[in-house]
C-alpha cells in the first residue's frame, strides 16, 4: 500500500463500502465516516509537498502512477492538494450527520462519492471522468430518493440531464483527437468547444437547463443535497480546469471568455429573479446553488486577471458557505418537522426558534455575498472584474443581486411576524447555541480575515501549470 | 462475421439478387434493433418492454461483430442482456409481470410517442449521409444510422416518461446508442469497464425505484 492511487482512491472506496455492511450501527458507521476521511485529507496534506516522508529515522515514499486495464492512473504530489480539499468537505458533512435524520446511508456513501469524485480528478485520458461522474448521479439516487417515497420528477430529471451530458463529453474527446492534428481546423475547434460547454452545462445545471436543481432541493433531505451538490460544484469546477489545463484550443478559443460571462451573469440573474417569487425555503436552496454556479462560471470567465488565485479565495468560504446553510435548513426541518419550509411555517420563527433563525439569517446573507461576510472578499473580487463589462452583463449581475436581497427582505418580514397561536410541541435546544456561535464567529472571521480561509489553498491549483502565469 | 456467413450463401442467386439480399441481412439486424426501441418507447407493458430489450441488446451483437473482435463486441449486449435478466427478477417479485396484450386499442399518448418516433428516424435517416460526410466519415452509414437512432429514441423516452422503469430503459438505449457511435470511433478497455459499471448500477438503482415505488403504492 504505497501508492497514491491505492491510498486515496482505492482504500476510502472499499472503506466506503465495508462502511455498508455496518451501516446498521449508525454512531459506529458516522464515526468511521468522520475519521477516515480527516486521515485521508491530512495525509494528503502532509505527502503534498512530496512523496517521500521521513520520520523518526524511517522513510516513507509513495509511487504516484498505478496499472489498471492498459491505462496508468496517476496521483501527483500537488493533484493530493486537491483530494486533501475534496475529503475535508466529506470529513464536514459526516461530522455533523448524526445530529440529523439522514438515513443510513449517507456515511458509507459520501466516502464512495469523494472518492469517486477524487478519481475524476486524476483518470487518464481524463475525458473518461465523464463516466465516472455518471456512475457518481447513479450511487446517489438512494440519498436522493429514499425508501419509503416514491421517485420523483426532481430525481429523474437529475438522472437524465447527467446521462445526457455523458456522450457530449466523450465525443468532445475525440473531435478533439482531430484538432490537435490540424490546430487551424476551426469548425473542429467550434464543434470540440460547444460539445464541452454543452455537457458542463447539463451536469452543472445551468440556466435554462437548471429545472432539476430547485426540484431535487425540495424532494431530498437538506444535509444530503447540499453535500452532493457542493462537492459536484468543486469536482466539476475543477474539472473544467483540467480541460483548460489540457486544451491550448479551447484555453485560447477567441470569444470563450465572453461565453463565460453570459452563462455565468445569466445564472445570477435567473437565480436572483426566481428567488423573489420563491414561498419554499427548500427551493431556495436550489437557486443559491445556481447562483453559485454563476460566481464560480465568472471566476473562470476572469482567465486573464488570474482565475486560479479567484478560485482559490473562493473555495473555502463557499464550501463553508453551503455546510452551514445545509446545517440551518436541516435544523428548520427537524424543528418544524417539515420538508418544504413552507413561508407559512415559517411565520415568526424568530420568536419560536430564535437561534435557528439567527443562523438562517446569517447564512443566506453569507451565501448572498454581502459585506462582513466570508463569502464577500471573493465576490468583491468578481464584481470588480466584471465592472469593465458591457452594459448588459453589469444590468444582469445587479439585477440578479437586487433579487436576492428582495428576498432576503421578504424571508425577514415572514420570520418577524407575530407568532400564530399554536401550541409548539417542540423547544430549541440549548446545546445549539454553541454551534450557531461557531458558525457565526467563523463567517465574520472569514469576511474581516479573508487570509484565514484563503491561506490553506494557497497551493491547491498548482497542478494546473498551463494555466499558470 | 456473423452476418457475413448467409450473406455470402445468398450471393450465388440470380439477377443481382443476392447483393440485394446480403445488404438486407446486413441492415436486418440495425431495424430489428430500432423497432424493439420504438416499442418500448411506445408501449407500456412491462413484460413486453422487457422482451423488446432483450431482443435489442441481441440485435446489436452483428453490427458490434463488424467493427470488434468477438469477446469485445460481446461485453455489451451480455451486459444488457443482464441488466435485462436483474430487471426481469425484479418486476417478478414485485408480481409486475403480467399477460401481454398484443391488441389492445392504443392511446393517444402511445400515438403521439409512434409519431414523434417514426419522425425522428425518418428525419435521421434523410440527413444521416450529411451527418456521416461532415461528422463522422469512419463510421458506416449503417452503424451511424443504428447508434443514432438509438441515441435519438432514448432521448425522446427520457424526455417523455416520469416511471422509473421507463426511465432506466430510456437511459439504456441512449447509452446503448452511444456506446454503439463510440466503439465506432475508439476503443478502450477502461472505459469498456466504466460502461459496464455503468450498465449494472443503472440495473440496480432502476430495480431500487421500481421497488421502493410498489412499496409506496402498497403505503397508499
Amino acid at each position: 500500500m504505497n501508492n497514491t492511487v491505492l491510498i486515496w482512491f482505492a482504500l476510502p472506496l472499499l472503506l466506503g463500502l465495508a462502511l455498508v455492511t455496518i451501516q446498521r450501527f449508525r454512531r459506529l458507521s458516522a464515526f468511521l465516516a468522520t475519521i477516515i476521511p480527516l486521515l485521508l485529507a491530512g495525509s494528503a496534506m502532509v505527502f503534498s509537498g512530496g512523496l517521500t516522508l521521513q520520520i523518526i529515522g524511517r522513510v516513507f515514499t509513495l509511487s504516484d502512477n498505478f496499472q489498471i486495464f492498459g491505462r496508468t492512473l496517476q496521483i501527483t504530489a500537488d493533484q493530493l492538494r486537491i483530494l486533501a480539499l475534496l475529503y475535508f468537505l466529506c470529513f464536514l458533512w459526516n461530522l455533523t450527520s448524526g445530529m440529523f435524520d439522514v438515513g443510513r446511508w449517507f456515511n458509507s456513501l459520501s466516502l464512495v462519492i469523494t472518492a469517486l469524485w477524487g478519481a475524476v480528478q486524476f483518470i487518464s485520458p481524463f475525458l473518461y471522468s465523464a463516466v465516472v461522474i455518471e456512475l457518481i448521479a447513479l450511487i446517489s439516487t438512494p440519498l436522493l430518493s429514499p425508501r419509503g417515497t416514491p421517485a420523483k420528477n426532481g430525481v429523474i430529471r437529475f438522472l437524465s440531464m447527467q446521462t445526457l451530458a455523458l456522450p457530449l463529453i466523450l465525443l468532445s474527446g475525440w473531435m478533439v483527437s482531430g484538432i490537435e492534428t490540424s490546430p487551424s481546423a476551426e469548425a473542429l475547434v467550434l464543434r470540440g468547444s460547444l460539445l464541452v460547454i454543452a455537457g458542463f452545462s447539463l451536469w452543472a445545471g445551468i440556466f435554462p437547463i437548471h429545472s432539476w436543481l430547485p426540484m431535487l432541493t425540495e424532494e431530498a433531505h437538506p444535509w444530503i443535497i447540499t453535500f452532493l451538490q457542493t462537492i459536484m460544484q468543486i469536482g466539476l469546477a475543477l474539472f473544467f480546469l483540467t480541460f483548460l489545463n489540457q486544451f491550448a484550443w479551447l484555453r485560447n478559443l477567441e470569444g470563450l471568455t465572453q461565453v463565460l460571462k453570459w452563462i455565468g451573469s445569466l445564472c445570477i440573474v435567473s437565480a436572483g429573479v426566481m428567488l423573489v417569487f420563491q414561498r419554499r425555503l427548500s427551493r431556495v436552496l436550489g437557486y443559491i446553488y445556481l447562483a453559485g454556479t454563476g460566481y464560480i462560471v465568472l471566476s473562470m470567465a476572469s482567465i486573464q486577471q488570474g482565475p486560479l488565485e479567484l478560485l482559490s479565495l473562493m473555495l473555502l468560504p463557499m464550501i463553508f458557505s453551503y455546510w452551514s446553510l445545509g446545517f440551518t435548513f436541516s435544523a428548520l426541518r427537524q424543528a418544524l418537522d417539515s420538508e418544504i419550509l413552507d413561508y407559512d411555517e415559517l411565520a415568526g420563527l424568530v420568536w419560536r426558534y430564535p437561534r435557528i433563525s439567527i443562523l438562517l439569517v446569517s447564512s443566506l446573507l453569507n451565501s448572498f455575498g454581502l459585506p462582513l461576510f466570508s463569502l464577500f472578499p471573493s465576490r468583491r473580487i468578481i464584481l470588480g472584474i466584471v465592472a469593465t463589462e458591457s452594459l448588459a452583463i453589469r444590468l444582469f449581475i445587479s439585477v440578479g443581486i437586487l433579487g436576492m436581497v428582495l428576498m432576503f427582505l421578504r424571508l425577514l418580514s415572514v420570520l418577524l411576524q407575530p407568532p400564530p397561536d399554536v401550541e409548539q410541541d417542540k423547544v430549541e435546544s440549548p446545546f445549539l447555541a454553541l454551534p450557531v456561535a461557531l458558525i457565526l464567529l467563523l463567517m465574520l472571521v472569514g469576511g474581516l480575515f479573508p487570509q484565514v480561509f484563503s491561506a490553506p489553498l494557497n497551493d491547491l491549483l498548482v497542478s494546473f501549470q498551463n494555466l499558470l502565469r | 462475421m456473423v452476418s457475413s456467413l448467409p450473406a455470402g450463401a445468398v450471393n450465388f442467386l440470380p439477377f443481382g439478387w443476392g447483393q440485394l439480399m446480403d445488404e438486407f441481412l446486413q441492415s436486418l439486424p440495425i431495424y430489428i434493433a430500432l423497432a424493439t426501441a420504438m416499442l418500448n418507447l411506445v408501449r407500456r407493458q412491462w413484460t413486453l418492454n422487457l422482451i423488446s430489450l432483450a431482443v435489442l441488446f441481441i440485435s446489436i451483437i452483428p453490427p458490434l461483430l463488424r467493427i470488434l473482435p468477438t469477446p469485445l463486441a460481446l461485453i455489451l449486449p451480455f451486459t444488457g442482456l443482464m441488466v435485462t435478466l436483474i430487471l426481469y427478477l425484479t418486476l417478478l417479485n414485485v408480481g409486475g409481470i403480467e399477460r401481454i396484450h398484443f391488441f389492445r386499442r392504443p392511446t393517444s399518448g402511445e400515438v403521439f410517442r409512434a409519431l414523434v418516433g417514426a419522425f425522428q428516424i425518418t428525419i435521421l435517416r434523410v440527413f444521416l449521409l450529411t451527418i456521416q460526410q461532415a461528422i463522422f466519415p469512419q463510421v458506416s452509414l449503417n452503424h451511424l444510422f443504428l447508434s443514432l437512432g438509438l441515441v435519438l429514441v432514448g432521448l425522446l423516452q427520457l424526455g417523455t416518461i416520469q416511471e422509473p422503469f421507463y426511465l432506466a430503459i430510456g437511459i439504456l438505449t441512449f447509452l446503448s446508442g452511444s456506446q454503439l457511435l463510440i466503439s465506432a470511433l475508439e476503443f478502450s478497455y477502461l472505459l469498456e469497464a466504466l460502461f459496464v459499471a455503468v450498465n449494472l448500477l443503472l440495473a440496480i438503482v432502476g430495480a431500487f425505484f421500481i421497488v421502493k415505488n410498489e412499496e409506496s403504492k402498497q403505503h397508499e
